[in-house]
């Protein structure tokens, strides 16, 4: 009896209940989806895998706002963790999945693609991610990170009748696969080094115990240790295998392919989770077990986020495809919250200004992204993938609400005064300010600069119409013709734009942490 | 006398993932490429497996167990990619996959 006591300790499988509901929100969703044999029917399990994580997400915002938000905690013997940041980010990936999933059911209606799995898909990506964001264990961290990304490449090739779907999902399966072995090979030298330290000629650290997959054992191998070549090249390892996963270059490759190839909702599903869960993951490693290794990573990550922005914006200016843009745009994107986490790893602690601002960016940009990409999902085009400028022209006067809803979505991406995307990037200036990152903060402030160019280009294209028509011209075809369905698709992405408005001009208490 | 020490071992596990990276780099057969992913993390499985013996921790030895799971649900995805592409493309070259460009 004892034994089973202190195994319901230690083991608290309560405090995983919004993962294990997805999980079998999923599981219905596909038994639905499998009793089901009119496409009618199918629709059904779409509308209820999105009620259900509306419900999930009520539920868990009145959970951890109103019950237990005070104290951190740990379950599973230390493997996971569980606390204030955790829940924001859980709360940040149940709300991106409801608005992928309700972005995806138009998608997949529109183009008569089978429903139930998607949602499934979607929905155990989004406990992988929950997940991997509470881990304090290198092997709960793989393996969450693997059922993400096995989630993720059949996803991206969603659309089987699409050769370039197919495509970009061989591409993200290979690169995805490439990153998560350089991933492995950085843990396995940090385990190999702290399983027998003096085998390797690095000193045994006085405190933890012998499991040496976990976070905690790691931090006070490396602060011992951080000029050990075998622990650099781990470390390194790590980083890049999760610079794979965020974009940053020189690991960028993939992302315009894979951008452009992937059915709408996931390219949403992409630039915003994905990312989110990347730079989670960066900041939890940076700040604690690789707390050590600081000397050593800042001058990396300020050449990464350097290189990257620079490079996100100048490769987004000469592309032609909207998809491609924004995927390198998101590079950029990349970019300037890497120099939010070297704030972070320069502040004291690992609750400090830098984390909430990182917070707050990534929030404005998934009110900006799931805009912009919900408008753009509601195109005709007879392609997925081939989203032109000049199928944007003069949308404003066709259809008022969709030019409205893209301009800010575009102008918080960009960070135009009242919006909150310009909080954010105001924000982002003044904390690599304070630490005196000044080589980061003026790259940052080019990137903008030339960030502007493109996603004006785009605005001009949705307000005027710049190009002339003739008499004699073939009729194009207009994807913006015809009636519009889903009325809840519309009201959701106008309530996504207003809330940028509203965090633009008050911040309220989430100021106050600022 | 010539004994094998973990050294071998480690060298042996370094030089599988070494083939597995530059196949994958210069392989243009997406069928080799996904054979040389393989390769590379069964590479890291002799090192895990190394480093396990060396330090006399058990759990080395539990994650190979994971890392042969995932390997294997990875290339079952890629497969089934491949297959539905081939079908369409009648090629498994990574040189003919040149659809998505600017």
């Amino acid at each position: 009896m004892e034994m089973y006591i202190k195994f319901a300790n230690d083991n608290l499988w309560a405090e995983l209940w919004p993962e294990l509901s997805l999980g079998l929100g999923a599981m219905i969703v596909l038994g639905i989806n499998l009793f089901s044999n009119s496409s009618n029917a199918q629709r059904n399990a779409g509308n209820f895998a999105v009620l259900f994580q509306f419900l999930l997400l009520l539920i868990h915002l009145f959970d951890y706002l109103l019950i237990r938000h005070t104290f951190d905690r740990e379950s599973f013997s230390g493997m996971l963790q569980h606390g204030i940041h955790q829940d924001i980010m859980r709360s940040f990936f149940l709300f991106s999945s409801l608005l992928v999933s309700l972005l995806g059911q138009g998608f997949l209606v529109s183009r008569q693609l089978r429903i139930g799995e998607f949602h499934h898909l979607v929905m155990v990506a989004t406990a992988g991610l929950m997940v991997l964001c509470q881990s304090q264990n290198f092997l709960v961290f793989f393996v969450a990170l693997e059922t993400v990304a096995l989630c993720f490449y059949p996803l991206v090739a969603y659309h089987k009748d699409s050769a370039k779907s197919l495509e970009a999902g061989i591409k993200y399966l290979i690169f995805g696969a490439l990153s998560s072995a350089l991933l492995l090979l950085g843990i396995v030298l940090l385990y190999g080094v702290g399983a027998n330290p003096a085998a390797w000629g690095a000193t045994l650290p006085s405190v933890g115990s012998s499991d040496s997959f976990s976070f905690n054992n790691l931090y006070h191998l490396l602060a011992q240790n951080p000029d050990h070549l075998l622990l650099r090249s781990g470390v390194v390892l790590i980083i890049s295998g999760i610079a794979f996963k965020i974009g940053a270059a020189p690991f960028q490759i993939w992302v315009p392919d894979v951008y452009h190839g992937a059915p709408m909702p996931v390219t949403a599903f992409l630039a915003v989770s994905s990312k989110a869960a990347g730079f989670f993951v960066l900041l939890t490693l940076v700040n604690g077990p690789f707390a050590g290794m600081s000397d050593f990573l800042l001058p990396l990550f300020g050449f990464v986020a350097t290189f990257t922005i620079f490079f996100g914006n100048l490769a987004a200016c000469s592309q032609r495809n909207l998809k491609r843009m924004l995927g390198l745009s998101g590079v950029a994107h990349a970019g300037y919250l890497m120099v939010a986490v070297m704030a972070s790893m320069i502040l004291p602690g690992s609750s400090d200004r830098a984390v909430w601002i990182l917070f707050f960016y990534l929030f404005t940009y998934l009110l900006a992204s799931f805009a912009v990409f919900g408008v753009m999902g509601m195109a005709k085009v007879s392609d997925d993938a081939a989203h032109e400028f000049s199928d944007y022209e003069n949308l404003a006067k066709k259809k008022p609400w969709a030019g409205f809803t893209l301009v800010v979505g575009i102008g918080s991406l960009a960070g135009i005064p009242p919006l909150a995307g310009f909080i954010g990037k105001l924000l982002l200036f003044s904390v690599a300010f304070e630490t005196k990152l000044y080589f980061s903060l003026v790259a940052m402030v080019i990137g903008v600069v030339i960030s502007i160019y493109y996603y004006f280009g785009w605005i001009r294209e949705i307000c005027f119409q710049p190009r002339p028509v003739f008499e004699d011209d073939e009729p194009r075809h207009d994807p913006w013709a015809g009636r519009e369905g889903f009325a809840l698709l519309k009201a959701v992405m106008l309530s996504l734009v207003f809330a940028s408005i509203f965090l633009g001009l008050w911040q309220g208490p989430l100021g106050d942490a600022f | 006398m010539l004994t094998v020490t973990p050294h071998h071992f480690l060298i042996l596990s370094f030089i599988l993932v070494g083939i597995g990276f530059f196949g994958l780099l210069i392989r243009r057969n997406v069928l080799l490429m996904l054979m040389s992913l393989e390769l590379m993390l069964n590479g890291i499985n002799v090192a895990l497996l190394t480093f396990s013996r060396v330090g006399n921790n058990l759990d080395g030895g539990i994650f190979v167990f994971f890392i042969m799971t995932v390997a294997a649900a990875e290339v079952a995805v890629g497969l089934a990619l491949l297959v539905a592409l081939y079908k369409k493309r009648r090629s498994v070259l990574s040189d003919d996959m040149a659809l998505l460009k600017n």
